[in-house]
């Protein structure tokens, strides 16, 4: 061991003989310690969400057969590791890369349904009602006239047809319509006279969609009052914006820049007096407390040399047009008003902003939980929701609910009749309930059972990536529905924001997902190292073994994650 | 393996200016880099503190010239009024000083400068086991500090909900700007996610290297305590650091995506009105979170310098260190009990008295460790011939200091004194008694102690005493109020030392019968040895960098007389330390051995009768 070279680390191919472990080794298992702490951490946030949620848990809400088909995919992966693993033993180079290819493969494939799961989500819309009802399903898109006007036209909204997708942004279009903005309908509307812009918070990409509405309607946007630029009293202000001038980015910067340059001279000016006053002060009343001194001292401002500094800048709208604004970059609004989340404030009038949506799924469940917490019968708040009386094809689909969920009762109490020998107030007491979460909740599977009256018949491969609005058999079973702006209480797509049952979800899965790819990257990098098995295979084989470990440990993850998340 | 495969893979090549001082693998480059950035750093989180401290004391006045120069004047403009700190800009040089002193000051220099320069050289390694990862270790925490540091100049500023980042105050702050991204709170958040890879990685370094690289003789029970230390900080934080990614991801999540992870339902604040946000989240889970971390961090912070004046004590006492092994078996103890008290932090959050009692069990139990480890040392000193060179004045300073922090804190333990005490200047008392005359100072011993070693020379002796005597008269100056403060009720949260308060209720007495208007002139005082205890660390800067050059040179590898195996290197030591592979016979501290000529033995010294030939066929 003497005759070692001491700057070369040992144990990096051999194990040290009293641990019996090489380095790397030792190493990963320490990294997968602190692995089960971070995933800890996260299973830990996960009970500690749901056990003090205030709003009913989403529960079993994930399509099973992908997650399930993952499972074994990942199994199967993990199995090909150590036979890759094992080949590198025997010194078979081809195997090896052959196990190891599928092991990539299979991550491959478990990522591509983690794709096609996560994009159903984020296409999926879900609406709070004000009663606290939930509505899922797919936006309408429509155009948007100068007047706020939604065009329902042949290019817009047709049943069930391309209008199920969602567009977000303003997409133009062409000649025909030159005067709507194609969108998703969920928008708040809002028409404008006048907009005041917050100079310390400019973003151009918010300017940007008041500028490209304002020219798709011929509406031109123009400075109402000249700005000028001073740094300092005494020279002449520099005019940088004039009434009238067409409102742009560059503008807006410059007159930010004015801002900001009479903003520091005057805290300096304003500063240098303070200082002053202080000194005099504290020559005068040697002695005396801080706090009692300061209530002596103010600044005069007009005898200082103070210029003027505005931050914020209005300009006006001519003709008068409607802005579709969407609704997560607004940050409050009323009749006459909004604030959008760059500061930027917009009077005029607010229009009608209806969200057009195709519902594939009802959700009372939340309504029947903030019902019992006001000792009001759950039955009866159900009765009265708002879109019972709002949409009839809601309503009809209910009254079928309501049937087969009391069919379904009977039968558990006919059930029961049969062991407790005809006494029906002990076979009550025994009898099986439909459980709060399928009494109070239909799926999409039962709107298209029940509104096809039972002559769709769902098999268990349907709706792999859950309700399909691209089907038209059963899209046309989803009821559609114009749901006025006040009635929304809280609005997002299946994203976190929806609620933390997929906020964590994302979270556990993504960061699954990014150890899945970080893993198969390092596994895959083995297959390209032919020089590495010619000249070491050993070093070779203990890093694919501790690479291995680290992929034992992500399908390990998983295999907790699956029931977490898919079925309970 | 044998030599000529591992030869392959190894080419002696010379490695350029920037392989070797710059992105470098050698764990002592490496410890030096986070030495110095890490000083840097807290030289910036002091700063900070001045300008604070400027605000407690005078409220009503601009900051002064020599304090306000470093800014330029378009952040003056935009951070202070008419030259005053405003209450925003106090919060975020709080969170901000906090912050820096915590995660990218003192465990940096603790565990970073002092666990990668000694420790392998300590157990006779070559270098750490994965020098790479050591390497990305070093510059991932440069990334999340100088991201943290960065956000200073973002529209938004700095982070400003404290150092703890409690939401919903933290998810609140900056959430006016369009750019969550490049918003100070979210900037804090990422950055924390590198500093926690950084310390993941060194963790993982440190232990491995401590089982699979000692030097051959080297059993568990002959390693030095520094090194005991050491593994249990790297364990901490392996284990304790994970729980604070999770809260710095769900929070990042919570800012980038909307989801509400720490947002209870139904929340309203007066500027933003009802938040749009779908409720149902619990802050409640961060403080847990952040806290499962948070209390390890206070042993990830002490025992560095707990480590570094168990070495300096034996060397200079000429006497072993008094229970080694109690020292090692307590060690063990408070990292094993460190995770099960976090909660101590939180009884103001209404847990509950059962989760209270359980954590103020623990909390009392935690202290028998912690005494085993002062009391070894205190008693080490006793009957010594001590020479009282420049680590050993420092390393003596650290007991009673660190002595004070830890009694001020057994009040706290208590649930029912707690809740008058806390968020008072008590607590801000005892946690910097802990960290800044304590851990500070330990660690400055560290410096004085290993700095021949690492440079070749050693650092001037008169500008040590400068350093050393006005820092501890000032240190005090500085902190000891802040108990006598703290129970006049004095909150740590006043931006202006308690000045508003006088105006509204000046005579207010609070349950320890003191008032605010009484002692709030102690502000003053404090303040003004802030100024000073600043002067004092000149003297340090200097003695720091001329001493690497013009320093009186080392005699011998071992100036003295030491008995462990980092003075069997050169100096400084090479590539790969050890010119032959050492072999160690003994336990660490063989002080003044009857049996032996000398009054050191140290651990690489082959034994008067040895059995030569069998140990040279190793």
């Amino acid at each position: 061991m003497n005759e070692k070279i001491l700057d070369e680390i040992p144990y990096i191919v051999n194990p040290r003989k009293d641990t019996g472990l090489f380095n790397s080794k030792i190493g990963i298992w320490l990294f997968l310690a602190s692995e089960v702490m971070l995933f800890g951490g996260l299973f830990s946030g996960y009970i500690f969400l749901r056990v003090y949620a205030d709003y009913p848990w989403p529960e079993r809400v994930l399509p099973i057969l992908p997650g399930l088909v993952n499972t074994f995919i990942l199994i199967a992966s993990s199995v090909t590791v150590v036979f890759a693993w094992a080949m590198l033993k025997l010194g078979k180079w081809n195997m090896f890369r052959l196990f190891m290819g599928i092991t990539i493969a299979c991550a491959a494939i478990f990522m591509g349904f983690k794709v096609v799961e996560y994009k159903a989500k984020f296409e999926h819309q879900g609406v709070r009602l004000a009663d606290y009802t939930i509505l899922e399903g797919h936006l309408h898109a429509a155009d948007v006239d100068s007047h706020g006007h939604i065009v329902h036209d042949s290019h817009g909204h047709d049943a069930h047809g391309e209008g199920h997708d969602a567009h977000k942004g303003h997409d133009d279009h062409g000649n025909k319509e030159a005067t709507t903005v194609h969108t998703s309908v969920n928008n708040i509307i809002f028409d404008a006279k006048k907009l005041t812009f917050d100079l310390t918070k400019v973003d151009e990409k918010y300017l940007e969609t008041i500028l490209e509405q304002a020219a798709t309607h011929d509406a031109k946007v123009t400075f109402s009052k000249d700005v000028f630029s001073q740094s300092e009293p005494g020279v002449k202000p520099v005019k940088i914006i004039s009434a009238g001038d067409e409102l742009s980015y560059e503008k807006l910067i410059a007159a930010k820049e004015a801002f900001v340059a009479a903003r520091t001279h005057n805290a300096a000016e304003r500063t240098a007096e303070l200082r002053r006053l202080w000194k005099e002060s504290k020559a005068e009343n040697e002695g005396v407390a801080g706090w009692k001194q300061a209530q002596d001292i103010a600044i005069d401002t007009d005898k200082l040399a103070l210029v003027p500094a505005k931050s914020s800048i209005s300009a006006t709208v001519e003709p008068h047009i409607s802005f579709v604004f969407a609704p997560q970059k607004v940050k409050s609004y009323n009749a006459s008003s909004l604030t959008r989340k760059d500061g930027t404030m917009v009077v005029g009038s607010l229009q009608k902003s209806p969200m057009e949506l195709g519902i594939d799924a009802v959700d009372f469940t939340f309504l029947v939980q903030q019902a019992e917490e006001m000792g009001i019968d759950p039955d009866d708040a159900v009765e009265k929701a708002w879109i019972l009386s709002h949409s009839p094809a809601v309503k009809a689909a209910w009254e079928e609910h309501k049937k087969h969920v009391a069919a379904i009762d009977e039968a558990y109490f006919q059930e029961a009749l049969k062991k407790t020998d005809g006494d029906e107030e002990k076979a009550r007491e025994i009898a099986n309930h439909v459980p709060e979460v399928e009494k109070y909740r239909m799926t999409w599977k039962d709107l298209v059972r029940y509104g096809s009256h039972g002559e769709i018949n769902l098999q268990w491969y349907d709706g792999f990536k859950g309700a399909n609005h691209k089907n038209e058999e059963w899209a046309a079973h989803f009821p559609d529905i114009s749901i006025p702006r006040e009635q929304i209480a809280f609005e997002s797509k299946f994203t976190p924001r929806w609620n933390n049952y997929y906020a964590i979800y994302f979270t556990i899965t993504g960061l699954h997902g990014l150890h899945i790819i970080g893993g198969a990257i390092v596994l895959g990098y083995y297959m390209f190292c032919p020089n590495m098995f010619r000249k070491n295979p050993t070093w070779l084989a203990n890093r694919v073994e501790v690479a291995g470990l680290f992929w034992h440990f992500v399908d390990l993850v998983w295999i907790f994650l699956f029931p977490i998340l898919y079925l309970m | 393996m044998s030599a000529s495969t591992s030869h392959d893979h190894h080419d002696h090549h010379e490695p350029n200016f920037l392989q070797k001082y710059v992105f470098s693998t050698d764990h002592k480059t490496i410890g030096i880099q986070y030495g110095v950035t890490a000083l840097l750093f807290i030289a910036l989180g002091f700063y900070l503190m001045m300008v604070m401290r400027w605000s407690i004391a005078y409220p009503h006045e601009p900051l002064p010239e020599w304090m306000s120069w470093v800014f330029t004047e378009e952040w003056r403009g935009r951070w202070l009024q008419d030259g005053k700190v405003t209450g925003e800009t106090y919060n975020m040089f709080g969170a901000m000083h906090g912050t820096i002193m915590v995660f990218l000051g003192v465990v940096p220099l603790g565990f970073g400068a002092f666990g990668n320069y000694v420790m392998p050289l300590q157990i006779g390694a070559p270098d750490m086991a994965f020098p790479k990862l050591n390497m990305m270790s070093f510059w991932l925490y440069f990334v999340g500090g100088a991201m943290m540091v960065a956000s200073f100049f973002l529209e938004s500023g700095a982070a400003k909900s404290g150092w703890t980042n409690y939401p919903p105050l933290a998810q609140i702050a900056d959430s006016q700007f369009v750019n969550q991204l490049f918003t100070g709170q979210t900037q804090w958040l990422l950055g924390m996610v590198f500093l926690i890879s950084s310390s993941l990685l060194g963790s993982v370094n440190v232990i491995v290297t401590m089982v699979n690289l000692r030097a051959p003789g080297l059993t568990w029970f002959r390693m030095p305590f520094f090194c005991w230390a050491m593994l249990v900080i790297a364990f901490l934080l392996l284990l304790a650091f994970p729980p604070l990614e999770v809260a710095a991801i769900m929070q990042v999540m919570d800012r980038l995506t909307g989801s509400s992870f720490f947002m209870p339902s139904g929340l309203y604040t007066a500027s933003a009105g009802a938040l749009d946000v779908s409720g149902g989240g619990s802050p409640l889970l961060y403080q847990h979170l952040f806290w499962f971390l948070g209390h390890p961090e206070v042993y990830v912070l002490l025992l560095p310098a707990i480590a570094c004046v168990a070495e300096i004590i034996p060397t200079n006492t000429r006497k072993p260190l008094w229970g080694y092994k109690s020292m090692v078996w307590g060690v063990m103890v408070l990292g094993f009990l460190s995770f099960i008290v976090w909660a101590h932090h939180m009884y103001l959050t209404g847990m509950g008295p059962m989760v209270s009692s359980f954590f103020q069990v623990t909390t009392v139990l935690i202290s028998v460790p912690s005494v085993i480890l002062l009391t070894s040392l205190l008693i080490s000193l006793w009957g010594g011939s001590i020479r009282f060179n420049q680590p050993m004045m420092w390393a003596v300073a650290f007991i009673p200091m660190f002595g004070i922090g830890g009694l001020t804190g057994l009040p706290l333990a208590f649930n029912l004194a707690d809740l008058h005490l806390h968020d008072t200047y008590y607590v801000i008392g005892h946690f910097h008694y802990v960290v800044a005359p304590g851990i500070l100072f330990g660690l400055f011993a560290g410096i004085y102690h290993w700095y021949p070693k690492a440079t070749g020379r050693h650092m001037n002796n008169f500008l040590g005493h400068l350093h050393f005597w006005p820092s501890l008269i000032f240190i005090n100056l500085v902190f000891f109020p802040m108990l006598i403060q703290g129970m006049a009720g004095f909150h740590r949260r006043w931006y202006n030392g308690g000045d508003a308060y006088l105006e509204k209720a000046a005579d207010g007495v609070n349950v320890f019968g003191l008032t605010v208007l009484e002692k709030i002139d102690l502000n003053i005082l404090m303040s003004t040895s802030a100024w000073f205890l600043a002067a004092a660390q000149i003297p340090f800067i200097v003695n720091f960098f001329t001493s690497w050059k013009t320093g009186k040179k080392v005699e011998n590898d071992n100036p003295y007389d030491a008995t462990t195996l980092e003075w069997a290197t050169p100096t400084p030591p090479g590539h790969g330390n050890f010119e032959t592979l050492p072999e160690v016979y003994r336990g660490p501290y063989e002080y003044s051995r009857p049996d032996h000529d000398e009054d050191y033995y140290p651990q690489w010294h082959e034994p008067a009768v040895a059995k030569k030939e069998e140990t040279a066929d190793l």
